[in-house]
């Protein structure tokens, strides 16, 4: 009898211990670690100043003096520095007739040599990686580009890949969440994300103003990171992945139709920025830190964020607050210690920075990124982060949230824990002790000063 | 950290023994169980009452025991992934305006500017023997001569083509647009910004927290790339509906150069798309049609001769467009091979892995003594096979390799006919086509396997839960009584 006991609570204790233990595993695998992530300097013979700047939109001989002035004024009071980078083929006068060649070569050049750089760092062969995910997205040749690292890295055959494409400035939340979901299903697995853009194929060439805000503030740019679930890998990771929020607005015609690559009235295809993009901007802005806030913020600051609500409802005639006021006075840094914002344009951070309550020394590594690499598009929110970890803001323990806007219209974000200081230069290593600089006016404003007076 | 790659060989064994390792237990415990059950039914009904009160168990005794074994069991199947179901799935029929019979095509092929005359005669020539029909269809745009591939034709094309399968898929399963949870779209060669999936968001106004992803330039196995992304999604995320569009947009890739490799998409390539609506909801246990049972995907971009043989560059002229080697049939060979030893692994009957095993290891160590290569008899591990409808080469090379008899690529090749190469899609119209021919039974098993620039192949293998009841609504409703014809070699157009 005493045996039998014995034997039955064993049993029972044993399936009680192996639940727990496959849940603790489990909880265990969802874990995303961001081992290391490198980011792209091209080589200066690409570097676009100001004044090659007005000489590339000169060329375009169907422009008219006033639409010369608008876009000259729009690059002089960008935010934007002398110092970022642009496509060879503009560069070199073919930004009307790009080749094939010169679109593949513009992407192959930021993927191989930030992923080169990438798998010497970590150490990591690429026959080890079992996930890619490339975003550019707006150029998807036939192989795709994750064929072509395949195929240059001599990757595994059952690497799982995959090509993200049309997902716009936005793009990176999106890959982080693809990856996060498959670590999810499977255990100690390496992945490996490549997010860029194209900028060679999609130099606009007409007249249509709201379609030349796209030439002058993309530059090149890109980033590589690598993302893996396996606990042994913990030590040497520098973040973990806590939440992740997507919403797209899309549904609402507005919003979707805001930000649109579509053909002019001459059918010459450029990327249509409409006025009603702020507001589109806002309304998905909002979307994502409602369902945000409750995952990042304190206990604290949540209770106080209904009170306050609870408050504005009842005595809403004395209090005639708007949405975005209400917003402000949820306190993000509570909950956050760093914030990366989508470099989109000076006018973005600023409002971002506003709506969050943010001082300049919050804004700062965004402004700094938009003034020192351009608006990069999806892999901006990694020159950013770039920027943190070279000034050694990024200590143990610290949150990060990355926040970014792209077309469809969607607003991405994602919290990050620091797991240890960080303090690699990476590729603001030649230029960090210059920042922040004394003035960020662009230097040809006194000659370029008379398109303020149009 | 990890090990080096094998050789193929060695990845079959390895593939046998992990399955032995993997039912490790019950090799020993289903003989243990067979004795102990003969012991049993030995003994008489009273000795065994006898051995049972010898043993003195209380009811409380019991009740624990039994309520052991069942909060085992309950976790044991709760923790396992969920099924994906395959609720319904619906293809793009396009309207008869859009048919290109031969006599239209070399008309329009010789009063376009671009082509010489021995570009068009090629191009027919390429036709005659492609195994494709006179009902094919390629979009108004390409139609016009010349052909204007603009934006604004192409997002027309993919308005049409989406919106048609995805309103079909929305009558025949009730799906409302706000219940989706994933949204997963593949689209090689056309790539908006925002994407197609954006497109798709804002025409049905979808939810704002909806988990949207576009896949380009993967090539005419994504559609299984998009399966395979929605199951990993689905099983993270229980309860959840997974609407999966596969498409190509023929609008902005016409060729308008006169390099004959790069000439066949032009002959091959057709209007097309499917939408298919999966799940891992209990709900839908009751009326799925199909359960996925694998997704096996084979890169095999390492090899810088399968990585070229299916290429988009620009030609002398600089006039792009996808270049097709002459080595594409040898490649595609070669791919299969390595995704079959993979899929077969999981699917096959153990005495035909294990010949198999022998086959291989026979040749590995005697050489070409050691008999022909030993092909696994894969009618006994599936009733039903969707073969991508590249062409009639690709078709004829997979019978002739896997040694299958005509009736398994009668699907195939009868979308090749009557659809063309839809890229991606064509995999759901050969499903349709089995399933209108009313040869779909509960219990078959179907085998779908893509290929595509990279170069990929990708296999899926589904479990029928649920016959669709005749007549079948879908693409081959008006047309499915004419089938199967006859697909000569050659028809001759000059």
């Amino acid at each position: 009898m005493d045996l039998l006991w014995t034997i039955s609570t064993t049993l029972l204790l044993c399936s009680l211990l192996s639940i727990l233990w496959k849940e603790f595993d489990r909880r265990r695998n969802r874990s995303c670690y961001l081992l290391d992530f490198v980011c792209y300097k091209p080589s200066d013979d690409r570097k676009l100043s100001s004044e090659l700047c007005s000489d590339i939109i000169v060329r375009n001989k169907r422009l008219s003096v006033p639409d010369y002035k608008f876009l000259l004024k729009v690059v002089v009071n960008s935010g934007i520095s002398e110092e970022t980078y642009g496509p060879r083929s503009i560069i070199e006068g073919r930004e009307e007739c790009p080749t094939h060649d010169d679109c593949v070569d513009e992407v192959d050049d930021c993927m191989y040599r930030t992923l080169d750089e990438l798998f010497l760092r970590t150490g990591i062969s690429p026959i080890d990686v079992d996930v890619l995910v490339v975003n550019v997205s707006m150029f998807a040749p036939s192989p795709s580009l994750t064929s072509r690292i395949v195929n240059r890295y001599r990757m595994r055959e059952d690497v799982k890949n995959f090509s993200l494409v049309g997902m716009g400035c936005s793009a990176s939340p999106i890959a982080i969440d693809l990856v996060n979901n498959i670590f999810e299903t499977r255990k100690r697995t390496l992945a490996v994300v490549v997010t860029s853009e194209s900028i060679a194929p999609n130099w606009y060439c007409g007249t249509d103003k709201s379609m030349m805000l796209g030439n002058c503030l993309f530059r090149s740019g890109g980033c590589s990171f690598m993302l893996t679930n396996d606990p042994s890998l913990k030590h040497r990771a520098k973040m973990n992945l806590k939440c992740l929020v997507r919403a797209h607005i899309g549904a609402n015609d507005d919003a979707y139709g805001c930000a649109i690559q579509k053909e002019d009235d001459e059918g010459r295809v450029g990327f249509h920025l409409s006025k009603s993009l702020p507001k589109a901007a806002v309304r998905a802005f909002a979307e994502n830190l409602q369902r945000l806030a409750p995952k990042v913020l304190p206990m604290g600051e949540l209770a106080l964020y209904v009170l306050r609500g609870f408050r504005h409802r009842l005595w809403r005639s004395k209090e005639a607050k708007t949405d975005a006021a209400t917003a402000a006075r949820v306190n993000f840094k509570s909950g956050v210690d760093h914030f990366c914002l989508h470099t989109g344009g000076a006018a973005v951070i600023d409002a971002v920075g506003r709506a969050l309550g943010l001082t300049n020394y919050d804004m700062e590594p965004a402004r700094m990124t938009l003034h020192r690499w351009g608006n990069t598009s999806a892999s901006s929110l990694w020159y950013v982060l770039g920027y943190m970890e070279a000034k050694k803001r990024l200590r143990r323990k610290d949150r990060v949230l990355m926040l970014s806007f792209g077309a469809g219209f969607k607003c991405n974000s994602c919290l990050w824990e620091v797991l240890r200081d960080l303090n690699d230069g990476g590729a603001w290593d030649d230029c960090i002790r210059a920042y922040p600089p004394q003035t960020l006016d662009n230097p040809f404003i006194e000659k370029f000063g008379w398109v303020k007076e149009a | 950290m990890r090990a080096v790659p094998l050789p193929r060989f060695l990845s079959s064994v390895k593939l046998g023994y992990l399955n032995v390792v993997n039912h490790l237990l019950a090799f020993p415990i289903i003989p243990v169980m067979v004795a102990v059950l003969l012991q049993v039914l030995e003994l008489g009904p009273d000795e065994l009452i006898a051995h049972w009160r010898s043993l003195g168990i209380d009811t409380i005794h019991a009740l624990c025991t039994i309520f052991t074994v069942v909060v085992v069991a309950t976790a044991y199947f709760m923790s396992r992934p969920r099924p994906v179901y395959l609720v319904d799935h619906a293809c793009f029929r396009p309207p008869r305006t859009f048919r290109v019979p031969f006599a239209t095509f070399f008309e329009h092929a010789s009063l376009v500017p671009f082509f010489d005359e021995k570009s068009v005669r090629f191009q027919v020539r390429i036709l005659e023997s492609s195994g494709l029909g006179e009902e094919t269809c390629l979009p108004l745009a390409n139609r016009y001569i010349p052909p204007c591939p603009s934006t604004e034709a192409a997002c027309a094309e993919a308005r049409l083509v989406i919106f048609s399968a995805i309103d079909e898929l929305i009558a025949k399963t009730g799906l409302k647009p706000r219940d989706v949870d994933i949204l997963v779209v593949n689209c090689s060669l056309f790539s908006p910004t925002p994407s197609l999936s954006a497109m798709i968001v804002n025409k049905y106004k979808m939810r704002s927290n909806i988990m949207s992803f576009n896949l380009s330039g993967m090539g005419c196995s994504a559609g299984l790339i998009s399966i395979d992304l929605a199951r990993s999604l689905l099983q993270a995320h229980p309860n959840s509906y997974a609407l999966v569009v596969s498409t190509e947009i023929i609008t902005p890739n016409f060729y308008a150069g006169n390099q004959r490799s790069m000439l066949l998409p032009n002959c091959l390539f057709r209007m097309g798309a499917a939408a298919v609506l999966l799940s891992n909801s209990r709900r839908e246990e009751d009326r799925a049609k199909y359960r996925l049972l694998h997704v096996v995907r084979t890169h095999e971009g390492a090899d810088d001769r399968a990585y070229r043989c299916v290429y988009e560059e620009e030609d002398g002229e600089g006039n792009s467009g996808i270049n097709l080697s002459k080595e594409l049939m040898t490649v595609a060979a070669e791919a299969l091979r390595a995704n079959i030893t993979a899929v077969g692994s999981l699917v096959l009957p153990v005495t035909e892995q294990l010949r198999f095993l022998a086959s291989l290891v026979a040749r590995r160590l005697l050489g070409a003594r050691g008999g022909k290569p030993y092909i696994p008899d894969f009618k006994r591990a599936f009733e039903h096979l969707c073969i991508h409808a590249g062409g009639r080469a690709v078709i004829d090379e997979l019978q002739r390799s896997l040694g299958l008899p005509a009736a398994l690529v009668e699907a195939s090749r009868m979308t090749l006919h009557r659809f063309g190469n839809t890229s991606s899609s064509s995999l759901w119209y050969e499903l349709a086509y089995i399933e209108a021919k009313g040869r779909m039974r509960r219990g078959d098993r179907v085998w779908m396997i893509g290929f595509g620039s990279g170069f990929k192949c990708n296999s899926a293998v589904w479990r029928c839960l649920r016959a669709p009841k005749a007549p079948v609504d879908g693409p081959w409703s008006d047309c499915i009584h004419r089938y199967p014809v006859h697909v000569p070699e050659m028809v001759k157009l000059l």
